[in-house]
């Protein structure tokens, strides 16, 4: 019987590149480089101390080995994994699992991603276009004739199923855009914090969801995540090093990881995801269930990515997802905090957000939320203990951990 | 045929082609493991069931009906000037399922087409070698 890694590691700082939003002046590399400055200012480390990479995003072909380039710095263990925006939550686990088996102490997982500017520059100069689909792809044969453009194509046939099989209206998903619009009204770095960072920033109603532009039915564009710039980053550490750092460690209590499908053409079942193994995994190693837990962090790509996610993670029964947004619960000031950062819906979503999720929460669990630069009076919680979860690909992939407070 | 500006798939001579050769012919065809004798789709060489790779191609019914769809209102090339159409994804009446665009239907009015509605598919010429299904609402 394996050892549980359980508490085996900590994240010890979180940072953001140095502007979030729409940042055309920056590659997806330098947003890499500011994140992790910053990351590690946060836990007082330097970056050449940096003994692991964990990345998979801004640095075509070699990604991890190419950030590690660009920072100067030669890690003992680099990690690519790709599979979509949940990749970095998983990479906690991959990160704790190595330093429960004494290969480094000190990793960064990082992202960095030029999500809208970036698409901008593409053709340029010598630059690429995204590369062609080998034609004899099964997606090539048998997805590309018919017409979908891009994940809000898709994910709309699920929710249209999961409101078809439980009877849940598309308010109760409006709903979640509602709440989230207000967490990231404390956010002064969201991108939709105020008329005065977006002009379509500031609150909204679900008369306002309902009624924005129909993208993909029953997907409106509010129920749709932003496209920007970004980068963040968070350092893990082994338990001893954590002990010795200048924040509260924040602990790894449990992690796991699952998938379903790949693409949605093998999506068995629209209404999971894979959330419901990947968490299952993650309260066991934590010796904790969904009733332990004080906050959640849950990608929400789109409402329906939120909405399903929260059932799957044990938080609501099945089929009433949406509800935990509902009441005031979810809310600033509730006694439920979800998606405290303004989420991907109206905080930022570079493409991939798995990474926003950690930094958030590592945030709230070591009480730096309103330090001076990272936040304004009113978001940090009180909570102890939080499920994060990122979700990737087309509902595919999921990672999930369970963090706690030190205590 | 001539004017069919949608994009039009590659045959894969080495395991698609009975797929593209029956849709030429009005045949919906799908792979069947002779091991655990199950249809998946989309077509592979070794079985998602079993994992055989025991793999004949059998035509199937053309019978299906709808598992969900959404209403496309943004979209590229041929497709744009359709906006809106409808796409979904149909069991088919062997087991396996298959995302297609709707024939037979409202997209202007999402509430009116109904997951369950009985389908039947149909293939439209878009070029000498390739026909594409798709799928019509009967109900």
């Amino acid at each position: 019987m394996p050892n549980n890694p359980s508490m085996a590691a900590a994240l010890v700082g979180a940072g953001e590149s140095d502007k979030i939003g729409f940042v055309p002046e920056k590659t997806s590399l330098m947003l890499h480089a500011e994140a992790i400055k910053n990351a590690a200012a946060d836990a007082g480390i330097h970056i050449r101390d940096i003994e692991a990479v964990f990345s998979a995003g801004g640095v075509p072909g070699m990604q991890s080995p190419g950030l590690a380039e660009y920072l100067g710095i030669k890690p003992k263990w680099f990690d690519s994994t790709t599979v979509g925006g949940s990749a970095f939550v998983m990479y906690v686990h991959h990160a704790l699992a190595a330093i429960n088996a004494g290969i480094f102490d000190i990793a960064v997982i990082s992202h960095g991603e030029s999500g809208y500017s970036g698409g901008r520059r593409a053709g340029k100069g010598t630059g690429q276009t995204r590369g062609q689909l080998d034609p004899w792809a099964p997606a090539s044969q048998f997805e590309a004739p018919y017409g979908l453009a891009g994940a809000p194509s898709s994910y709309s046939h699920a929710m249209n199923r999961y409101m078809h099989q439980f009877g849940v209206s598309k308010e109760a998903f409006a709903q979640i855009a509602v709440v989230t619009r207000e967490w990231a009204g404390l956010n002064p770095k969201a991108v939709m914090h105020s008329k005065e960072t977006n002009p379509n920033g500031g609150p909204i109603t679900i008369e306002d969801v309902l009624n924005s532009r129909v993208i993909s039915w029953p997907l409106n564009l509010l129920d749709v995540c932003l496209v920007t710039d970004h980068g963040g980053a968070v350092i893990v550490a082994s338990a001893a090093v954590a002990k010795s750092l200048r924040r509260k460690p924040v602990w790894v209590a449990g992690a796991g990881e699952a998938m379903s499908h790949s693409s949605m053409l093998a999506m068995d079942d629209f209404t999971r995801t894979s959330a419901s193994v990947s968490s299952a995994r993650a309260y066991k190693m934590a010796g904790l269930g969904p009733r332990d837990m004080e906050m959640a962090m849950i990608y929400d790509s789109f409402t329906y990515t939120a909405g399903v996610t929260a059932e799957m993670l044990g938080l609501r029964p099945r089929g009433e997802g949406p509800t935990l947004w509902a009441g005031d619960d979810a809310r600033p000031g509730g006694k439920f905090p979800v998606n405290t950062n303004g989420g991907g819906l109206s905080f930022s979503h570079s493409g991939m957000y798995g990474m926003m999720l950690l930094v958030e929460a590592q945030r709230q669990l070591a009480g730096t939320a309103e330090e001076p630069g990272i936040g304004l009076p009113g978001r940090q919680t009180n909570a102890k203990v939080a499920v994060v979860n990122g979700t990737g690909g087309s509902l595919s992939t999921t990672g999930t951990v369970v963090l706690t407070a030190d205590s | 045929m001539a004017d069919y500006n949608k994009p039009i798939p590659e045959a894969d001579p080495y395991v698609t082609q009975p797929f593209w050769d029956g849709a030429k012919d009005g045949k919906l065809m799908l792979p069947r493991c002779t091991d655990c004798s199950k249809v998946h789709f989309y077509p592979r060489i070794i079985c998602p069931h079993c994992q055989s790779f025991n793999i004949e191609w059998v035509e199937a019914s053309g019978n299906g009906t709808i598992h969900t769809f959404a209403v496309q209102q943004r979209a590229f090339g041929g497709w744009a000037e359709e906006v809106p159409f409808t796409t979904a994804f149909i069991d088919m009446a062997e087991g396996a399922r298959m995302l297609t665009v709707l024939r037979g239907v409202d997209s202007t009015n999402p509430q009116s087409i109904k997951i369950g509605s009985k389908v039947k598919v149909e293939f439209e010429k878009a070029s000498d070698d390739i026909s594409v299904p798709f799928w019509r609402v009967v109900e």
